[in-house]
């Protein structure tokens, strides 16, 4: 039976799931913003949507296209600055979740979106991690969102822009488990393409803990787009969107197609 | 200069910045950046500049892409969703493109404590971010070189302090940021060089109270009295602004809440030529220095697509523009 609808938007309706009502949450450009709007409108209408440009507690109407869009602040109450939302709410570990997306990930859920290859002579330069260290840093739990392929799911990242469970220990010679380091929370979930990983509570490693079974996406598929050896013997099949969810997320959230590209 | 009247023509926007100098550019990657400025510092040629801000967009991507700077500091230097920083991007991935250019890796809640204590002139503030992260990597510090040879760049990038006053958590000191210059674009400014935001401040106070010397444009310059009631609204004091230049449109093609959305059609245009030295030049000897004067490039942008992207009175954005710029459609 063919499905009425993609991977893209599967992952965005699995990650709007994560996050729970009255919630406070940071939500980073790009995808995120995508899935975190739609469970505004969906099962969260209480959630506190944070930007860590200025918006808190947003409620936009239309879209924005980054974290500063004056779509943001559409009747907001507060307009703080980054440091406000960074430095204070988030420092003094007053976030609940952080949401983000990037170009690496790997076993320990380290994030990296600065560069691929040496960091002094990169094979591609990105933008830079923007906010995105710090809210890994000290949210009280972090919800990572990307496509599923194998030169992102990697073995170890090429530069640790956010830290995951495992990353460097403060003599940046050797790497340590983060509460070594003095961290909040951890990485909760990585929400892709494929499926929904999660983080053993043990041995703090990624495992498969749903895959897009509707789709058609196996177990099998997960192992063979994930660079390292990855736990797929708990995975289960997750629920399809309902139609609230991508009538909500067609119509409503993204109807140009900016991100979701329609 | 009389501190009731700052009021200066753009062309002497120029005169106010140096080779060599460490420049903050206020608002935020595609929102409210000082482009109208950032042009002028293109015209005069200016060399060496240091770029800080928190974060960049095209108006850093485009100052590096015309050889105006050899270094910049920041979290992020972009364009969001319209695509990537192809001059930035070059300087790295092909070596003989770097010609010496040096970038240093922050972040957006470390860049607001550090403009933060450069306002408060202390020399540097502690912080629970960064442990963990290769962005405090010794071996991977973009200005490992420069560290104590270049009088603009911190001796060092930091330095862990165990807490003695509370519960002895290793904390992370961070440098301050001293901005030579600051440029921002606002909304309204008096004549006094009182700053009007709305939208969003961003880091726009703290760097001005931080900067040497601040030159705020703005879309309107206002008699003083007229910032007098609702003052509440005001971002920045004139005392922490030494000049004032009238410039509507003065962030195009970024966009300015209240006023203009970001130009779909300029990012289009110029991500195209970014991609190559050649294509870059040609288009800032088109754009820039061909008209010659930022009047000049308004009339080049043309008045129908400038009306495209002004705001809804009510929304505060266009809610017309298209921003998918595989989907734009041509505006005469």
């Amino acid at each position: 039976m063919a499905s009425n609808y993609s991977r893209l938007e599967m992952m965005v309706v699995a990650a709007s799931r994560l996050l729970r009502n009255g919630e406070r949450v940071l939500v980073g450009t790009g995808i995120p913003l995508v899935a975190a709007i739609l469970a505004k409108k969906t099962h969260a209408r209480d959630m506190v949507m944070m930007m860590e440009a200025v918006a808190f507690d947003s409620n936009p109407e239309a879209l924005p296209f980054c974290v500063a869009d004056p779509r943001a602040v559409y009747r907001t109450t507060w307009t703080p600055t980054s440091a406000e939302v960074m430095g204070h709410f988030l420092q003094s570990g007053k976030i609940d979740v952080g949401f983000l997306g990037g170009a690496q990930v790997d076993r320990y859920g380290n994030l990296n979106s600065t560069c691929i290859g040496p960091y002094h002579r990169p094979e591609k330069r990105f933008e830079g991690s923007g906010g995105a260290s710090d809210i890994a840093s000290l949210a009280k739990r972090t919800i990572i969102i990307m496509n599923h392929e194998k030169r992102r799911f990697v073995d170890r990242v090429d530069y640790i822009s956010s830290p995951g469970w495992k990353c460097r220990a403060l003599d940046w010679k050797s790497d340590t488990m983060r509460a070594n380091v003095g961290l909040n929370g951890g990485p909760y979930a990585v929400v892709s393409t494929l499926g929904v990983m999660k983080f053993d509570e043990q041995s703090k490693e990624m495992y498969a803990d749903t895959y897009y079974d509707d789709l058609g996406v196996s177990i099998g598929d997960i192992r063979g787009m994930t660079e390292f050896e990855i736990d797929v013997s708990r995975a289960r099949p997750m629920a399809p969107p309902l139609p609230e969810e991508l009538g909500v997320l067609r119509e409503k959230v993204d109807p140009e197609g900016i991100y979701m590209r329609y | 200069m009389d501190r009731r009247q700052k009021r200066i023509p753009i062309e002497r926007v120029s005169e106010f910045v140096q080779d060599g100098d460490c420049v903050w550019l206020g608002g935020w990657t595609v929102v409210r950046k000082p482009f109208a400025m950032a042009y002028e510092l293109i015209r005069a040629g200016k060399k060496n500049l240091h770029l800080v801000n928190n974060p960049g967009g095209p108006e850093t991507d485009l100052l590096i892409g015309c050889g105006c700077a050899s270094k910049s500091e920041t979290n992020y230097i972009g364009h969001e969703l319209f695509g990537h920083p192809y001059n930035f991007r070059r300087r790295f991935e092909q070596p003989e493109s770097n010609k010496g250019f040096r970038h240093d890796d922050w972040t957006v809640a470390t860049g607001s404590l550090r403009i933060m204590a450069g306002a408060m002139g202390i020399p540097f503030i502690p912080t629970r971010f960064l442990r963990g992260s290769d962005i405090l990597n010794p071996e991977m510090d973009g200005f490992r070189d420069l560290r104590g040879v270049d009088p603009k760049v911190p001796k060092r990038k930091f330095m862990m302090l165990k807490d003695p006053f509370w519960e002895g958590e290793e904390v992370v000191l961070i440098p301050s940021i001293r901005p030579d210059v600051c440029l921002i674009h606002a909304q309204e400014a008096g004549e006094d060089g009182t700053v009007r935001i709305t939208g969003g401040v961003f880091l726009d106070y703290y760097a001005a109270v931080a900067a040497k010397v601040t030159i705020v444009s703005a879309e309107k310059i206002v008699p003083k009295r007229a910032l007098e009631t609702t003052r509440e609204e005001n971002a920045i004091p004139g005392e922490a602004v030494d000049a004032v230049v009238e410039a509507p449109f003065g962030a195009h093609p970024t966009a300015v809440h209240g006023c203009y959305d970001n130009d779909p059609w300029w990012f289009r245009d110029y991500l195209k030529a970014s991609k190559s030295e050649e294509t870059m030049q040609k288009w800032a000897d088109e754009w820039i220095f061909e008209p010659g004067s930022f009047k000049g490039y308004l009339e080049k942008v043309g008045s129908s697509r400038l009306a495209k992207i002004t705001a809804d009175p009510k929304l505060l954005y266009s809610a017309t523009i298209k921003r998918r710029l595989d989907k734009l459609e041509e505006v005469n």
